[in-house]
Parts: structure tokens; C-alpha cells; sequence
């Protein structure tokens, strides 16, 4: 079993790499994208504290930059499904009738298309438009959300509790905050970490294979298809966005994961 | 057995609906595409000088974007009704014969995958399953939180660097070297085998924890015959409802894994057609591993079926 | 005289607790021996120790022979007796059997010196032999309770074990299955077996007859024959468990019966499928009175009551509440009180809630929980932290506090130990009375129901089941 401390690390860690991710490009104050031919692949602990790469790039401002830009897609792209899911999924589980069917019919189509197939088709309309991976990734993440929702509320609307509730006069707001929010509130919490996670690791594939966020603007996975050639020369390069982005995955998993280790 | 015949339509009418999904998306995005895209596609083909207005409107026509919105949407769905996936914007070939060709290189990638991780995770998870919170189950569960936090083409570029360029034990890309395929296969596998081997460990706890385990080892039964007559069968049901996800992973893994071993499949394919947005190559490559996928869960849902009465009950 | 069973001297300590103190008793071959008592008081975890699966953390000292071959309490062997020696019926049948397996083949899997087929076949003589021709190829979850009962029983003893263990084999089952359940274990004593009973059913006890070990907070407050021990008890605490028995609670002053209808059902029908629950019943609850329906599970007792507070839908009939009285004065109380609250919000906020939605007194909540004998420090806790009798007192406090004309109460002692149902029954009854209001009784139990309806006639017709009796009044 996870003992408590695990998960506080975890929090602390991801809190800091958040901290990072926002204050850290003006904090670090350089261009990410400043180009400087004549010192290129330093060593970090010179004039740069994580040196500089092919281009002579600070790579402390692209990896801040780079985790900004993770940190806020993720942020927005969870949220927006959260909140289309569970509004849909309490509809659903609330009304029944036609309008879950419809529902279930449209998340089983999109469950029939692997997330990240689904992010790619829709990307293709405009590669590296930062809205439309936002769009397409809240597209996809959505479903879940919807799903757990209307599993949970379903047996607990129907249930004694509720009926009880309603004999006693209480109405649908108290129903949903008292009775169905309490129960659903964990799995989202649980749901929200693993959707930051499939963001993040959706966000660094579309970068590493060049469909994603437009260069110059530095992204995870770009970099480390662009570093990768530089891992004899160079290995913090490489090392670098590897590190940060398993950090924080690692750290979204153990706040995921609940007393039950997976 | 009504409740498989409702299983299956279930599953043949989200395969239908998925193919509409997509097609028409692929319809309203040529319509919309910023840009001209016949201008585009006609300097891809006959080059950036040679394109004319002429050749244009001749793939204007020929993408039947002449036509009125909806006589243009109907017949791209009879053109899907007819297994017709249209030719390829970037290299004019049918797109039809271009999937057949790549996918025969992912479906032999991701089979040896396959093959590869069922040899690592589920011996692992068992083993982790007999001392929870033993050595074993410990170092299991690190490892696959390891192999977790790192998206597939990271996992591949270690080893890239440790198998490949350091002790060069196997080479690191292509597909025309022998055992090109080893690096990407054990790639996902890996990324299988840390999702597999902690399923197959919790299903391993809880039918040994499950009432249904200790009672007939109350009827006198060995603990050998109760492991084989009622432990494998009803951990399987979990385990085997798993691999869908595991097919998931497989599909998605593929796009970034062949991307960075130059393995010509169909995942390689498609990460080109977006970057040049090929739209019916898209279009085909999602439509086929959709249904790919649908027909793996009608698979699974029929191995389900038999393993537990319970799914027969309409 | 030769022992099947002889237990001495045990005793078994958790790290914290020494939860079973000193019980020695014997079991002579061939005869019945029935441990009594609550929940808590370590009946089961004797069955445990003699079975050899007392958890991990539990210590248990003493002898036990089986057999005659005498052993220490805790020994890894005692798994080898297993089936051919020592047999034992689940607690839960329905999750022991393997819910992918058919019937007959977790019965023929016990015999296990006979070829495949002919255990197959030895099986399913033994199946049809309990009553269950028909359900040899049914997987468990195609069986009813009493069903699924009766294939653990088959596949328990199949090996041949002469003593079979039994840990409440009738929790959660109305009359009738318990009765079916006590004519199994009296079977296998006519067949030689010898047996070992845990329960909290006086009933059980009394019907196996034999011997009687009353077991009180993990010690044996008497012993000795059931015949004995169930009529002229010795200790204070059996006499207490005697007449907590619905059969020996005193009769209770008759309700009142002039008072106005508040609630008619005209011509009620339901179905369900292929089934119907209720026909054509017409009924009329005036204020005050306090009526039963009594029935075995699955009558559709439920329903109609759910049908009287418009909570299910009918398929045909109509019910008419008296125009005056409020729609929040109808009320129900839930056999299983922990399904009736939120489950993750304190007791006290719950109640906040409904007095702030209905304007209520709140200054009305301290003596009433004074009057339902419960402890103010309850409110604090969540439904799964206070037992099952607090939290039905505290379901009863929640629906007076709206002075309710109407309470339909399903089978709502159902699920409490003997002593806990009389009081949470007496303080209902008695609350019920001070408040003018009109009470609906579901239960399975003939005797409850008489108690509580005090003469009246039950609801719809003696003991019958709700379709038998079309038309009442």
C-alpha cells in the first residue's frame, strides 16, 4: 500500500514544476528563441545554468517556456472536458430518455477512434494552431468525464438515498450537491490528474513528430526530436525535457492513483 | 443468445457511425480548409511553376468542390458505402492500396509487440501477486510508474542510446537491416508490459481474495485444481477486457514509434499526410484502425462472452 | 460416547483486544451443537479458529480435537481436513460459488475419487435431491438465494466431511428460506453428520435442538441442551435475548381506528414482467392506525407501499391522499437505514439541512434524540460510522421531525440483532403513537406483524401473499 508521503511529494513536485511553468520565463528573462552561432552546446553551469543547445539557446528559457506551454494546455484542456463532461453526464444520468441516448451514441462513435488518432485527424486542418490542439484534445478527453459521471449518478439517482431525499422535499440542487457531487467529486480528481497526463503526453507527440506547436516557440516534444542527434555531444540536451516531462508525469500518476496502487 | 446478436449490432453500429464521424469531418474540413487547397494540391503534383489556374479547377472538379454542399457530401458517402477512400493528395496514388501496403508493416510491429510484452507483464504481475508488497511487486510497481511517466518515443530513444549506439547490440532504424524490428517492438512493449503486468496482478489479488476462490478450497480441492478451475478463468475476464486498452496504446504508440525508427507503416504514414495535409490519407488511416479497433473489441467482447455466463444474459 | 469435536481452552487475542475468553465445549458425533449470540460476541471467530482461517493478525491459544486427534488452535495443517473431515457452509453462498461455473460442476468437483462423469452424475442426483432437478446447468447467477443456498450445501459435503460448520446460514433471509435452510442442516444430522451452528436466531437454535452455547462479548455465558436452555434460562442476558423474540413481546395497546382516511387506494395492480406483484387492492389507512403486510421477500410487499407513496408507477388503480395534509407529511422509512443518507455527510448536517429547507425548530432535535435514546455525539459521524440500529433511530428522528401523518416502514428491523429490533420497534410504535400518525408496516415476520397491527387484521389478509387477497375492505 501507498503510505501518504508518496502523494504529498508529489503535489509538492508538481506544484513546483507549475511555478516553474509560469513565473519561470520572466523570471529567467532570456528569448527562448535567441539564436547565439557562436556559443552553441555549452555545458550547463556556465554563463547559462543549463547550458545552451545546437543553436546556442538557453535551454533553462525553452525548457520554461516549453513547460509553460504544456502547463497551460493541460490546465485548459482538462477543465473544458470536465466541464462538458460532467454537465453532460449529470444531464444524462438526470433526464435518461433520448437525450442519454443520443449522448451514449456520440461517445461510443468517438471511443470507437483511439484519443490521439482523433486529435490527429483534426489537427490536420491547421497544424500547430495552438486553439485547435487545445480543441481537439478537450474533444477527446471529454468522454471519460461523461462516462464516469453518468455511471456514478445513475445507480445513486435511482437509489434509496435520493428517493428518500425527494420525499423529504429536497430538490434537484440539494440532490446533485449532497448526493451525487460527494461521490463523483474523487473520481474526478483521479480522472482530472490522468487527463493532465494524457494532455501533456499528447501535446509532446504531436511536437515530436512536427505537427504540433509552431517553431520557434520551444515545446517537450520537439525539443527532444530536435536534441536527440545531440546525445553523444550534448546529453543534457536530450536529458532535459526527458527528465521534466517523466517529473511530472510520475507526479500526476501517484496523485491519481488512490489507495489502491496500480 | 440474443444478448450476443445485440453485442455485435452494438458494435456494427459504432463502427458505422464512427466511419460517418470521420468522413464527414474529412468532408467539412477540405470545404473549410483555410487556403486553396486545389491550388495546393495541384503545384504538389505537377509542381509549384507548372500549376496553373486550369489545373486547379481540374482538381476542384475532380475533389467535387464545384459541386453544391450537400450532392457533395452525399456521394462522398456513397463513396465510402463503396470501400472508396479516394487517391492520395500527395503522391496521387489510391489510398486504398497505400494503407494495404503500410499496414501489413504495423500489423507485424505490433504483433511482436504484442508477443513481446505478453512475455514480460503477465509473468512479472503474477509473480508480483504472490507477496504483495514484496521485492518483486515493489520493483514492479516503480518500474511501470517509470515506463508510465515516459511517452513511447522517449522510452525509444533510451534505448535507442543504450541497445543501438552504445553497445551496439541492434540496430536502431530502418526496416530493410535484419532485426530492425527488435528496438521499436520492445519500444511498446515495454510500455504494454508496465500497464499488463499491474493488471494482471490485481486480478490475481482479487480472485484470491474472492469468496468464490476460498470455498472450494473448503471442499477439499488442492490448491493447484482451485488455481486452474477457478483462478485463471475468472482472473482472465479483467484482464482480457484490459487489452482493448492495450490496443489503444498500441495504435497511438505506433504513430511516434515509427515516426522515430523510420519504420514504414501505417502510423508513420499518417504523421507525414498531417504534416502535409493529405486528407484522404488521413481519412484512411483513422478509418481503418478505427474499425481495426472495433473488430478487436467484437473479438474481445465475444472472448468475454465465453469466458463469463454472466455477459450472456440478455 | 466418541467426540466429533472438542474445543478447550480457547481463547484469542488481537494486538489491542482478547476477543474470545476461555470456551471449551465438546460435540459428540451424530449431534447438533448451536453457538448464540450477537454481533461481536466472537461466535465467528471460533468457527474461524476451528477451521484454521482466523486472519493474520489474530492469536488464538487452546486444544482442539477433531476426530480424536487433538491439535493446537492455530495450525497450518488444519487445511487437510478440509472437505473430507471437516465441511463448512458459506456465509454468503451466492458469492462463494464461482460465477463461471454451472451448478452441477461445483458439486461434482467435491467428489473427488470418482471419474469425471460419474460425479457429474452423483452431483446432479444430489442436486435433484435438494430440489433444485432443472438447475444443474444454471450458473450461480441464475439462482435465487435459497437456490444458491442449497449448491453450496451440495458442494460442501460432497467430499464426505462428517462435520459441517455453519456460520449464519440464515443472515438476510425472510421465514420461509430459513425454515428451508434449518430443514437442510436437520437432513445432514439425519444423515449422521455432525453439527456446528453460529447464529443470532433463536429460532434456528431452537429448531435444531441439541446443544445451546450462549457467547456474550467473547465468552460463554451458558451452556447446556437447547430444550434447557431455551425455556428456562439460567443468565440474565439469555432471558433478555428470549424476550427480544417477536413472539414474546408483549401485546401492544391497539391504535386508534376513528380516525379520518388520509390515504385511499382504489383497484392498485402491478407487474412486473411477466409477473404480477398485486391486483385489484383497495385500501383505506385512516389517522393514526397502525397496520402490517406480511409476506415473504419478493411478494411485492415493497412495491405497494412504494405504489401508496406514489413512488413507483401502477399499472392500474389510483391512490388518494386527504387533500388538507402537506405531501411532505407521507413518509417512508428504508429497511437498510444506510441507503436512505448521503453517504460521505455527517448525520447533523443532514438533519441541518431538512430543518433549514422546512423552516423547522431546530430546539426540537436535542429532546428528541433524548426521546429515541440516542447520543448527541452521533451527529458528528457519518452513516457508516454509527451501527444499524443508531442510524434507523436517527432515519425515525429525520421523518418526525416533519410530523408525519403517514409512515410506510419496510421491514425496517430487519437487518438489527434480536434485542436492538425490540427497541428500535418499541420507540417506533411508541413515536408513532405520540405524533397521531399512521403507520404501514412490511415485514416477513407473522409475529412482528401481528404485534404491531394489535389485533387489527393484517394488511392485506393473514400471511398471505398480496395477490391472495384482491378487494380487502
Amino acid at each position: 500500500m501507498m503510505g501518504g508521503w508518496p502523494r504529498r511529494i508529489a503535489a509538492a513536485l508538481l506544484i513546483a514544476i507549475a511555478a516553474f511553468a509560469l513565473a519561470g520565463p520572466v523570471l529567467i528573462g532570456l528569448d527562448p528563441a535567441q539564436q547565439d552561432l557562436g556559443r552553441t552546446l555549452m555545458p550547463p553551469g556556465g554563463g547559462d545554468l543549463l547550458g545552451t543547445d545546437n543553436l546556442g539557446r538557453s535551454l533553462l528559457a525553452r525548457l520554461a517556456q516549453a513547460a509553460q506551454i504544456s502547463f497551460l494546455l493541460a490546465l485548459l484542456s482538462v477543465s473544458s472536458a470536465a466541464i462538458a463532461g460532467v454537465s453532460t453526464g449529470l444531464a444524462a444520468a438526470w433526464w435518461g430518455g433520448w437525450m442519454e441516448r443520443i449522448l451514449v451514441a456520440i461517445a461510443d462513435m468517438m471511443l470507437a477512434i483511439p484519443g490521439l488518432l482523433l486529435v490527429f485527424l483534426l489537427i490536420a486542418f491547421a497544424p500547430g494552431e495552438v486553439w485547435l490542439i487545445y480543441a481537439a484534445i478537450s474533444l477527446t478527453l471529454w468522454i471519460e468525464y461523461f462516462r464516469v459521471v453518468r455511471a456514478t449518478a445513475r445507480p445513486i439517482l435511482a437509489g434509496s438515498e435520493v428517493q428518500a431525499a425527494r420525499l423529504l422535499g429536497f430538490g434537484a440542487t440539494y440532490i446533485i450537491r449532497r448526493h451525487v457531487l460527494p461521490e463523483v467529486a474523487p473520481l474526478l480528481l483521479t480522472l482530472m490528474a490522468y487527463g493532465a497526463a494524457t494532455t501533456v503526453l499528447a501535446v509532446a507527440s504531436l511536437g515530436y513528430i512536427n505537427v504540433g506547436i509552431h517553431p520557434p516557440t520551444a515545446e517537450l516534444g520537439q525539443m527532444m526530436s530536435e536534441y536527440f542527434p545531440y546525445y553523444r555531444a550534448a546529453p543534457w540536451l536530450i536529458a532535459a525535457p526527458i527528465t521534466l516531462l517523466a517529473t511530472g508525469l510520475l507526479c500526476l500518476a501517484l496523485l491519481a492513483s488512490r489507495d489502491k496502487p496500480q | 443468445m440474443r444478448s450476443i446478436a445485440s453485442l455485435l449490432g452494438r458494435r456494427v453500429l459504432q463502427a458505422l457511425l464512427a466511419a460517418l464521424f470521420v468522413s464527414s469531418l474529412c468532408f467539412f474540413m477540405v470545404r473549410f480548409l483555410p487556403g486553396d487547397i486545389a491550388f495546393d494540391i495541384a503545384s504538389g503534383r505537377y509542381g509549384q511553376e507548372m500549376t496553373t489556374q486550369a489545373a486547379a479547377a481540374e482538381v476542384r472538379a475532380e475533389l467535387g468542390l464545384d459541386k453544391p454542399m450537400a450532392a457533395a457530401w452525399l456521394s462522398s458517402v456513397s463513396a465510402l458505402a463503396r470501400f472508396d477512400l479516394g487517391r492520395s493528395y500527395t503522391l496521387g496514388k489510391p489510398v486504398w492500396g497505400l494503407i494495404r501496403e503500410q499496414l501489413g508493416h504495423t500489423l507485424q510491429l505490433s504483433g511482436l509487440a504484442m508477443l513481446f510484452s505478453l512475455l514480460i507483464g503477465p509473468p512479472i504481475g503474477i509473480i508480483a501477486a504472490l507477496r504483495p508488497g514484496g521485492l518483486v511487486d515493489r520493483l514492479n510497481l516503480l518500474g511501470s510508474a517509470l515506463l508510465r511517466a515516459l511517452p513511447p518515443f522517449a522510452t525509444g530513444i533510451i534505448l535507442i542510446i543504450i541497445f543501438a549506439a552504445s553497445l551496439h547490440w541492434l540496430p536502431a532504424a530502418g526496416h530493410t537491416q535484419r532485426g530492425t524490428i527488435i528496438l521499436p517492438a520492445l519500444t511498446l512493449a515495454l510500455g504494454l508490459a508496465a500497464v499488463s503486468s499491474r493488471v494482471v496482478r490485481s486480478a490475481m489479488i482479487d480472485v484470491a481474495r474472492s469468496a468464490y476462490f476460498h470455498f472450494p478450497l473448503t471442499k477439499g480441492l488442492p490448491l493447484s485444481t482451485v488455481v486452474l478451475r477457478h483462478g485463471v478463468r475468472n482472473m482472465a475476464v479483467p484482464v482480457i477486457a484490459h487489452l482493448a486498452m492495450q490496443f489503444v496504446y498500441l495504435i497511438e504508440g505506433a504513430i511516434v514509434v515509427e515516426t522515430l525508427f523510420a519504420w514504414p507503416g501505417i502510423g508513420h504514414a499518417l504523421s507525414h499526410a498531417v504534416r502535409e495535409r493529405d486528407i484522404p490519407l488521413i481519412q484512411g488511416a483513422v478509418l481503418v484502425m478505427a474499425i481495426l479497433f472495433v473488430l478487436f473489441n467484437m473479438v474481445i467482447d465475444l472472448v468475454l462472452v465465453a469466458l463469463d455466463p454472466r455477459m450472456r444474459a440478455g | 460416547m466418541s467426540m466429533a469435536l472438542v474445543v478447550d481452552g480457547l481463547n484469542i487475542r488481537s494486538r489491542q483486544a482478547h476477543l474470545v475468553r476461555h470456551v471449551s465445549f465438546a460435540v459428540e458425533r451424530g449431534h447438533s451443537l448451536t453457538i448464540l449470540g450477537e454481533t461481536g460476541s466472537g461466535k465467528s471467530l471460533v468457527s474461524q479458529a476451528i477451521m484454521g482461517t482466523l486472519a493474520a493478525g489474530l492469536n488464538a491459544t487452546g486444544t482442539i480435537v477433531i476426530d480424536g486427534v487433538a491439535g493446537p488452535a492455530t495450525t497450518p495443517d488444519r487445511h487437510r481436513l478440509w472437505g473430507r473431515t471437516l465441511a463448512t457452509l458459506p456465509q454468503e453462498p451466492w458469492r462463494s460459488l464461482d460465477p463461471t461455473m454451472k451448478a452441477v460442476d461445483q458439486v461434482a468437483e467435491g467428489y473427488r475419487s470418482l471419474s469425471r462423469r460419474n460425479a457429474r452424475g452423483v452431483a446432479g442426483d444430489a442436486l435433484r435431491h435438494l430440489g433444485l432437478g432443472g438447475a444443474e446447468r444454471h450458473y450461480p447467477f441464475m439462482l435465487s438465494g435459497g437456490m444458491a443456498q442449497r449448491v453450496a450445501f451440495a458442494a460442501a459435503t460432497a467430499a464426505g466431511a462428517n462435520i459441517l460448520l455453519v456460520d449464519e446460514p440464515t443472515k438476510g433471509l425472510d421465514i420461509a428460506l430459513r425454515d428451508a435452510v434449518v430443514a437442510l442442516l436437520r437432513a445432514a444430522l439425519a444423515e449422521g453428520r455432525t453439527l456446528v451452528t453460529i447464529t443470532h436466531d433463536i429460532n434456528v437454535a431452537r429448531a435444531l435442538g441439541g446443544e445451546v452455547i450462549i457467547m456474550l462479548d467473547g465468552e460463554i455465558v451458558e451452556q447446556g441442551p437447547a430444550s434447557t436452555i431455551l425455556s428456562a434460562p439460567a443468565h440474565e442476558y439469555t432471558r433478555r435475548l428470549l424476550a427480544a423474540e417477536p413472539a414474546a413481546w408483549p401485546a401492544r395497546r391497539p391504535a386508534r381506528t376513528d380516525g379520518a382516511a388520509i390515504l385511499t387506494a382504489h383497484g392498485l395492480t402491478k407487474r412486473y414482467g411477466h409477473k404480477t406483484l398485486f391486483k385489484d387492492i383497495n385500501v383505506v389507512i385512516k389517522a393514526g392506525e397502525c397496520r402490517a403486510i406480511v409476506g415473504p421477500s419478493g411478494s411485492g410487499k415493497t412495491s405497494f407501499g412504494d405504489a401508496l407513496l406514489g413512488l413507483t408507477p401502477v399499472d392500474a388503480g389510483e391512490v388518494t391522499r386527504a387533500p388538507w395534509i402537506a405531501t411532505m407529511r407521507f413518509q417512508k422509512l428504508y429497511q437498510h437505514p444506510t441507503a436512505a443518507f448521503a453517504p460521505r455527510i455527517p448525520l447533523g448536517q443532514a438533519l441541518n439541512d431538512l430543518i433549514s429547507l422546512h423552516r423547522l425548530d431546530l430546539g426540537r432535535v436535542a429532546p428528541m434524540m433524548a426521546g429515541l435514546r440516542l447520543n448527541p455525539d452521533l451527529l458528528q459521524r457519518r452513516p457508516d460510522q454509527v451501527s444499524g440500529g443508531e442510524l434507523q433511530r436517527i432515519s425515525l428522528l429525520r421523518l418526525l421531525l416533519l410530523s408525519p401523518a403517514f409512515i410506510f416502514a419496510d421491514e425496517p428491523t430487519s437487518q438489527l440483532d434480536p434485542i436492538t429490533q425490540q427497541e428500535v420497534m418499541d420507540l417506533l410504535m411508541q413515536h408513532v403513537a405520540e405524533h397521531d400518525t399512521a403507520l404501514l408496516l412490511v415485514t416477513h415476520d407473522p409475529a412482528i406483524g401481528a404485534n404491531v397491527s394489535g389485533g387489527l387484521p393484517l394488511l392485506p389478509d393473514h400471511g398471505r401473499s398480496l395477490l391472495a387477497a384482491s378487494g380487502q375492505n
